[in-house]
């Protein structure tokens, strides 16, 4: 019997071990790596201060393109409000963090793999500036012809240094290669604190990249040529918070990406990220008293496990629920550890990792201040229904609709004076805690008080294992990739099963019996 | 490692342990319903012309409360949940003053507090796993002259531990102050060893530590002789054959006039009876092992015998 559970858990191992093998191995084609390709594991960390008030975040999202792939992208909102929309003219996808209330300080995190190529384009020849742009253009193009803010393509002062850069040229590819030439030639490189304008830029001769890029985009508009701003990340290992922005235009029906600043011509490198298109900024936030935010890059340890059968390719604002499945059979491991190997009893086998669970919206120190308030109050007032006589039924929906009560009266307290992170407390297992208060006043009854405060710190120690067990975010996000992990958990869950030692606890309990056997008095 | 040594040379037989190596392994789970439901048991025990304490009636749902009123000229009588665990929701009522009962713990009840606690049994308080469960009343033991020595409120019971139809292992449980007048070791009651040959009772324990006198009553509490010691030894080799659960305990109680009764049987016997007798059972479940071999079936007789070359060499 022992040997026969072994070899199911070895079984077990071995099913988890080769799935995840053939999904890196021989993954779905578009995941699949070649020998020399590199992959980026980017992790965005935003770092939110709120000011009590409604508060909102959006960051545009890199997307698949035909050189960057992004796979296994993973999301912790920290309970903000997130969702995404796509932008109909740009393609845009815009991620929004929202918050209702935001007081305290959130660390929200957006995190991908990434697999970029370079690419070079050929320009081709004989392609002619046109005379009527937006005829010749669909009119989605009329935004990448027209002057903006900050790129005055119908500037005087444009047009008149756009003439004296071409002259009569009529040919694309020879105009392009002109305005490019002498933005590289002209404007030299510095560093500043928000980027110039395209006019600003032409009258100093000195920008940064975003500067130039304006320049670039405002001379290649006035000569006719869709162009436009493109965003995003240089990659290199290392925390980094500074983005770059360069080029495109739009010649003989491709977007051509230029660089003025690191000189690629019709060229993009392996280490250049997009993240939008047009003349944006990468991030905006209203309400809130400070926002930093900084990039994590690494060479990834998480190989990409997209496939049509990945839970990534569930909708996004699914994740978080996932997570929550995914880690419940982590929670059972630790009860379970806790009850055949430790020895400690709980009130309900698995109340402990559901407490654990909602723990983790709100804080540790609150969920358990406040479970220890609910249920010495719920207590008091399951000792007050005994003395009326309530049949048990009637008397646990009493105690359920008292445990409402007090936990809106909390989330009312914790409004007007402590933190509002106690808004979430109305993620609490509510039908869970009601049992708790049942099972703890039985027990006091029935066992004493010392043993149901000795189940009720048992009961906590173990929700607070598994609540740091369940927050292990490598953990997580390997769970999340590689599911097949819960595998892995039922084969030491079978283990566990199979353990006939003694229990820590038994230790205490039998001590007289291993120190004293057989003496008689 | 010496240090892991002193477990195993301990003989004691751990949670763990008993959950999977002997419950599960010798009680099949289709026997359990015959000893976790005590009003089955107490069916079965008649059946076979073994002693329990007289059932008064049943109460299975809200209508049949109407015949609790029947017990209105009772002065004595136990009220009990049919699936009840752990000792849990038991009402012993020991005497009447005017309308009021009397309980073992000495608190009084009127007509409505029994119904209420009637009606809480009913509707699984008590019960393994909060299931709907009946309500019983039964006859109320006296307790037998021989332990008026040593005992507080309630009354003393024994407990048997059956394995393979062999009793390997005795303990008497004496109720305390602590305990409120319930004979179960984690409520607070002590239990003390009994010798197997002769019935004597030897040292005691109370909550996991090891006594020689009773906390109540400061009596010395070994030295006892159990009465009616060789009956209560073969009835407890008898009923392995009535319910065919390869390893449990059998409660006994010795009434005044009525002599041994079996109260309940217990699929899922506690483990302190081995520090009541200071010494692990391990070491008498392999010698059963060993002398039983495979044979399935070995009529009480024969059993018997196994029986007596097993507690000499341990007793």
């Amino acid at each position: 019997m022992n040997r026969t559970v072994f070899l199911l858990a070895v079984l077990l191992v071995m099913a988890a071990v080769n799935l995840t093998t053939v999904k890196l191995r021989y993954g779905d084609s578009t995941t699949h790596l070649k020998p020399n390709e590199q992959l980026w594991r980017v992790n965005l960390v935003m770092n939110l201060t709120g000011q009590g008030k409604a508060a909102k975040v959006r960051f545009t999202l890199p997307k698949d393109t035909e050189r960057q792939f992004l796979y296994n992208e993973h999301f912790d909102d920290q309970g903000l409000n997130f969702y995404i929309r796509e932008r109909s003219l740009t393609k845009n996808r815009i991620g929004f963090w929202r918050a209702e209330l935001l007081e305290s300080t959130k660390l929200v995190q957006y995190t991908f793999s990434c697999r970029l190529n370079k690419k070079s384009y050929a320009i081709p020849e004989g392609e002619k500036l046109p005379k009527d742009a937006l005829k010749k253009y669909p009119p989605e193009f009329a935004v990448w012809l027209d002057s903006s803010r900050y790129i005055q393509a119908d500037d005087k002062l444009i047009k008149a240094e756009l003439k004296k850069i071409i002259g009569r040229k009529k040919e694309a590819a020879v105009v392009v290669r002109n305005i490019y030439d002498f933005i590289q030639g002209k404007v030299s490189y510095r560093s500043e604190k928000g980027s110039k304008d395209a006019l600003k830029t032409l009258e100093k001769l000195t920008a940064d990249c975003g500067g130039q890029a304006r320049l670039f985009v405002a001379l290649c508009r006035a000569a006719k040529i869709p162009s436009r701003i493109v965003g995003g990340l240089v990659i290199k290992k290392g925390v980094k918070n500074i983005t770059h922005v360069w080029a495109e235009s739009h010649i003989g029906g491709q977007w051509i990406p230029f660089d003025v600043v690191n000189k690629y011509y019709a060229f993009i490198p392996d280490n250049y990220l997009e993240f939008y298109r047009g003349d944006y900024s990468l991030f905006k936030h209203t309400g809130l008293s400070k926002f930093e935010y900084f990039f994590i890059i690494n060479k990834t340890k998480v190989p990409p496990v997209d496939n049509p059968w990945s839970l990534y390719v569930l909708p996004v604002h699914f994740h978080n629920i996932i997570m929550v499945l995914l880690l419940l059979p982590v929670g059972t491991l630790v009860v379970s550890f806790f009850r055949n190997v430790i020895g400690i009893s709980t009130l309900g086998t698995f109340s402990p990792v559901l407490l654990a669970l909602a723990f983790r919206e709100i804080s540790l120190e609150m969920g358990l201040l406040s479970v220890t308030v609910i249920v010495l109050l719920g207590w008091l007032v399951r000792k007050i229904l005994d003395g009326l006589k309530i049949l048990l039924i009637p008397k646990l929906s009493v105690i359920i609709t008292m445990v409402v009560i007090l936990m809106l009266a909390l989330m009312l307290i914790g409004f007007h004076f402590g933190t509002k992170s106690m808004l979430y407390i109305s993620l609490f297992p509510i039908v869970i805690m009601s049992w708790i208060i049942e099972r703890f006043t039985i027990i006091q009854i029935e066992d004493g008080v010392f043993t149901a405060l000795r189940t009720m710190v048992g009961t906590t120690l173990v929700t607070v294992v598994a609540y740091y067990v369940m927050g292990i975010s490598i953990l997580q996000s390997y769970l999340f990739s590689f599911p097949e992990g819960l595998l892995i958990i039922m084969a030491v869950l079978l283990l566990l099963g199979r353990y006939t030692g003694m229990r820590f606890m038994e230790l205490f309990r039998f001590k007289d019996l291993i120190f004293k056997r057989g003496k008689r008095s | 490692m010496s240090w892991f040594n002193i477990f195993k040379q301990s003989g004691i037989l751990n949670m763990n342990r008993r959950n999977a190596n002997v419950i599960l392994r010798h009680n099949l789970r289709r026997f359990y319903p015959f000893v976790d439901d005590k009003l089955r048991t107490k069916k079965l025990l008649e059946e076979h012309g073994i002693p329990a304490p007289k059932l008064y009636f049943s109460i299975a749902d809200n209508y049949d409360l109407k015949h609790i009123r029947q017990v209105e000229e009772l002065k004595e009588f136990a009220v009990k949940p049919a699936r009840g665990a752990a000792g849990r929701g038991i009402l012993v009522l020991v005497d009447k003053e005017n309308d009021k009962w009397k309980t073992a713990a000495g608190a009084l009840l009127s007509m409505e507090d029994i119904i209420y606690h009637v009606e809480n049994i009913l509707s699984g308080l008590y019960s393994l796993g909060g299931v709907d469960d009946s309500a019983f009343l039964e006859y109320c033991i006296r307790t037998h002259n021989a332990f008026s020595r040593i005992t507080y409120h309630g009354v003393p019971d024994i407990r048997v531990i059956v394995y393979r139809g062999i009793p390997l292992m005795s303990m008497l449980r004496l109720p305390t102050k602590k305990s409120g007048g319930k004979a179960n070791l984690h409520q607070g009651a002590i239990g003390v060893g009994v010798d197997m040959v002769e019935g004597v009772t030897l040292g005691g324990v109370y909550r996991d530590r090891f006594i020689d006198t009773h906390p109540d009553t400061n009596a010395v509490v070994s030295g006892l002789q159990i009465p009616f010691w060789r009956h209560i030894l073969e009835v407890a080799v008898k009923t392995f054959d009535v319910f065919k659960l390869g390893y449990f305990g059998v409660d006994f109680v010795i009434d005044a006039s009525l002599g041994p009764l079996i109260l309940e049987l217990n699929a899922r016997p506690g483990l302190s009876i081995q520090l009541a007798n200071r010494n692990g059972i391990m070491p008498r479940l392999k010698l059963a092992d060993k002398l039983l071999g495979d044979k399935k079936i070995m009529g009480p007789e024969q059993r018997m015998e196994v029986f007596h070359t097993i507690s000499k060499k341990f007793d």
